[in-house]
């Protein structure tokens, strides 16, 4: 009847206090590509999982063609036709190509498995579309990743899907496969398959989307029509505009150098990338997820080995073979996961502080806990950690208390060169503040902070420069001031605005 | 569309793979060859027609069980050391028996006696199920829990004693032939018949095994990861009351230390995933390597060494193959 395939209408989605889609609309043609777009937590991975009813929405409408669907069941949402290409190849390592295809789809004879229909059917339908010749009896397991993703979507077609809706497709692939998957898209869209898109890689959705719904903090922040729109407008509507004063502001006073990497490569991670953090310096360094960023900090601090390139620490070169040595020269990591990797969540406020320093402040090998106490009550003082006393353990603070706590921990062993990865990621907007102001602290005292955040905005209001990393490999430096967060969404997703100021 | 073949160097690694693969198999088969062998040579009586048939009728309840144990590594995690294991089969069986020749001995007709006996193992099976799918405790210490709760019953239905039973049916299946072949390997081969078509023919396969192979692929796909470890776990009990009949009739009686079968069995389990080529549990696999466990009992016993060894040996084949089959297999989710 219509030429809608989806329709969604009024979708909202709280969890806790948190609104995390508050009246969203999504509208899909049949024979389309709909570009599905936001900044991180604005609600794309949100509405997907509602369609994919793994999350139930409070409110709003839900159809699939012409039918309504009052409940969504992860199990039936295939029979509607919908089919759901997720990010991490979803397919069993040890299954063979047909089975995987056929999986919960199986040809069958009487009450047995048709194998032979099924290894043809797989085969055939993989030549037929993607005019491409993988066994069908190859494990899984022994693909590459774009095969396993041809897999995936060979199932989808193999059930009949109308939807298709791919996360993130090209994460994982190389340029040649990139443009092989995109030609596979544009037929299905020619058979009057609706294909959702959902990527950061704002040139690849300006290049395979017809339309395009932006996101924004939950809501709909707008509906473009692709080759009427550019990069930049999308970004603009995608980035948040009301900044309140949360950014506490600080006089950089910067000095000599202290940590130089130089032509630093990991295979598959980065590549040729050159750095410099001096001393009382917040240098930012922001990418989308799986650029490398992450991955870089990881060398620095010990917990990789870069493949080549040097990493130099106050002028001498270091090759960190595992943390404890980058904690003896005097880095010091703020994980993400705080809870995996920052502080031991049984353990008192006073053990967590002092666990990284007990063998400096020994004596004789015997822990001095005098010192200890001394020290660690002066920390939480001037860190203001929020606890009645030291032996509070770290599970009953909030967030940004923990946070506290991790960073209380290298204050004890006096490091000298601070990376912070993500310290602001699910703690609330109080929390945040007191986090920006202990880096300005740092910076202030004359501690190096390499940033890694995945906010564009505190990145750009925190840090005296920014260095952009897409997919391995350096993109962009600025200055305090010389870019915003628009901008810096559009390098950081590979577009290449006007005025981009690359690294010689 | 050159890029989506895969570069060379994926093709040169799935190579090493794929040599190494077929190395660990031949391995095993020539390891197997060559200890046969070595028996039949200096065992005296190893290769006479009645040893060998006595053999295989001892690993009857063996292979039996160890099926159980196979369908629950299909089912609940082809990776044996992360994955769903089945520590209670045997003493399940133990259960089971006690139950049949408790209720034979009461005066109960015998299908009912075996039904019973069946459902027994089955509940022990749910129970199982329960623990791992409802209460998500891990399936090493759940069916661990499991397997004492069934000996404890064991114990408490049979106070510790031999309980003793005899039937017609029971000395058919102790005594009768068929085509020159015994009652017992009759039972086998067409257990073994019926449960590769379910795991090898069968849509219902294919299922099991994605569910065993990658739970969050198969739940992506709309399968129903959790009904597929309940019937592992209740097919394993299947297997078990089923065996516990022909311990019975085997033995005359329910005797205690059914239990004592749990190391063969998961190491026949094991030994089997090393004949397949992805390396994951398989019917045919598990018939190989239980007979091989049963000949290398039997073997050991002829050369006159003392059978304290043999669960030793057992113990070593267990760590030899999974060392050897998680070094065979490739880093998986990268």
């Amino acid at each position: 009847m219509s030429d809608v395939a989806i329709d969604m209408r009024g979708i909202s989605k709280q969890f806790g206090p948190v609104k995390a889609l508050d009246n969203v609309d999504l509208q899909v043609r049949k024979g389309s590509i709909h570009g599905l777009v936001g900044a991180n937590g604005a609600g794309k991975s949100t509405i997907i999982k509602v369609l994919a009813g793994i999350y139930k929405h409070d409110s709003g409408n839900v159809c699939v063609g012409d039918k309504t669907l009052d409940v969504i069941a992860p199990a039936s949402i295939e029979k509607d036709g919908v089919h759901f290409i997720h990010q991490d190849r979803l397919l069993v390592p040890t299954a063979t190509v047909a089975e995987a295809v056929f999986l919960n789809n199986e040809p069958r004879r009487g009450f047995l498995l048709d194998i032979k229909r099924m290894r043809k059917e797989a085969s055939d339908l993989i030549k037929k579309h993607f005019n491409l010749d993988i066994d069908a009896n190859a494990l899984i397991r022994d693909l590459s990743a774009a095969q396993q993703k041809i897999v995936q979507i060979t199932r989808a077609l193999a059930c009949n899907a109308r939807v298709l809706v791919l996360d993130e497709p090209t994460a994982a692939l190389v340029a040649a496969e990139v443009s092989s998957l995109f030609r596979v898209l544009r037929a299905l869209r020619d058979e009057n398959i609706a294909i959702i898109f959902i990527s950061h890689y704002m040139q690849e959705i300006m290049e395979i989307c017809d339309d395009v719904t932006i996101l924004r903090n939950g809501r709909n922040a707008g509906n473009v029509v692709a080759s009427d729109s550019s990069i930049e407008e999308i970004v603009s509507l995608m980035v948040n505009r009301d900044t309140s004063e949360m950014y506490p502001r600080r006089e950089a006073r910067i000095d000599e150098p202290v940590l130089e990497l130089k032509d630093a490569s990991r295979t598959g991670h980065f590549e040729g990338v050159n750095l410099t953090l001096h001393k009382g310096e917040v240098l930012g360094l922001t990418g989308l997820l799986g650029s490398g960023d992450k991955q870089l900090l990881k060398c620095i601090f010990g917990l990789d080995q870069p493949d080549s390139g040097t990493i130099a620490l106050n002028g001498g070169a270091v090759k960190f073979k595992a943390p404890g040595e980058a904690v003896d020269a005097g880095i010091a990591m703020i994980p993400e996961d705080r809870r995996a990797h920052g502080v031991a969540v049984d353990l008192s406020v006073s053990d967590n502080i002092s666990i990284a320093s007990t063998a400096r402040h020994a004596i004789r090998g015997f822990v001095n806990k005098i010192f200890e106490a001394k020290l660690v009550d002066g920390l939480i003082e001037e860190l203001g950690v929020k606890t009645p006393d030291r032996f509070l353990p770290v599970k009953n603070l909030s967030g940004g208390n923990q946070q506290k706590v991790v960073v209380a921990k290298w204050l004890s062993c006096d490091s000298s060169v601070y990376l912070l990865d993500d310290p602001t990621v699910a703690v609330d907007v109080g929390a945040k503040v007191e986090i920006y102001n202990l880096m300005n602290r740092l910076a202030g005292e004359g501690k190096a902070i390499l940033f890694v955040s995945s906010d564009l905005e505190e990145t750009v209001e925190m840090c005296d420069r920014i260095l952009v990393i897409y997919r391995g490999k350096i993109v962009g430096e600025y200055k305090r001031g010389e870019i915003n967060s628009d901008r810096l969404l559009a390098v950081a997703s590979g577009g290449a605005p006007s005025g981009l100021r690359e690294v010689s | 569309m050159s890029g989506v073949t895969g570069p060379a160097a994926a093709n040169s690694s799935m190579n090493r793979r794929a040599l190494a693969a077929l190395f660990v198999r031949l391995g095993a088969f020539a390891a197997i060859g060559i200890i046969l062998l070595y028996f039949a040579i200096y065992a005296r009586g190893f290769t006479s027609s009645y040893n060998l048939q006595n053999v295989v009728e001892q690993s009857v309840i063996l292979t039996m069980l160890a099926y159980g144990m196979t369908v629950v590594f299909i089912g609940t995690g082809t990776d044996v050391q992360q994955g769903g294991v089945d520590l209670s089969v045997a003493a399940n069986a133990g259960l089971a028996g006690a139950v049949f020749v408790t209720l034979l001995n009461l005066g109960l007709p015998e299908p009912l006696a075996i039904l019973a006996a069946i459902f027994s193992g089955m509940a022990m099976g749910l129970l199982n199920g329960i623990a791992v799918v409802l209460f998500r405790i891990i399936p090493l210490l759940a069916t661990l829990a499991v397997m004492n709760i069934a000996t404890g019953l064991e114990l408490t239905i049979t106070g510790n004693n031999v309980v003793g039973a005899s039937s017609e049916f029971l000395t058919m299946l102790q005594f009768g032939r068929f085509l020159g072949i015994s009652a017992l390997a009759w039972v086998l081969i067409v257990f073994t018949i019926f449960v590769t078509i379910l795991v090898h023919y069968s849509p219902f396969g294919v299922r099991l095994y994605a569910v065993g192979g990658f739970p969050e692929a198969a739940r992506a796909a709309g399968l129903n990861v959790g009904f597929n470890i309940y019937f592992s776990y209740i097919f394993s009990g299947l297997c078990a009351g089923i065996a516990a009949v022909l311990i019975v009739s085997r033995l005359s009686a329910s005797t205690l230390g059914t239990g004592l079968h749990l190391l063969p069995v998961l190491a026949a389990a094991l030994l089997g995933t090393v004949f397949s080529r992805r390396f994951v549990p398989t019917i045919g696999g598990t018939l190989i390597a239980s007979l091989f466990v049963g000949f290398l009992a039997n073997g050991f016993q002829l050369l006159g060494i003392s059978s304290y060894w043999v669960s030793g040996v057992q113990g070593a084949l267990i760590l030899l193959v999974v060392a050897l089959t998680s070094f065979a297999k490739p880093a998986e989710g990268g």
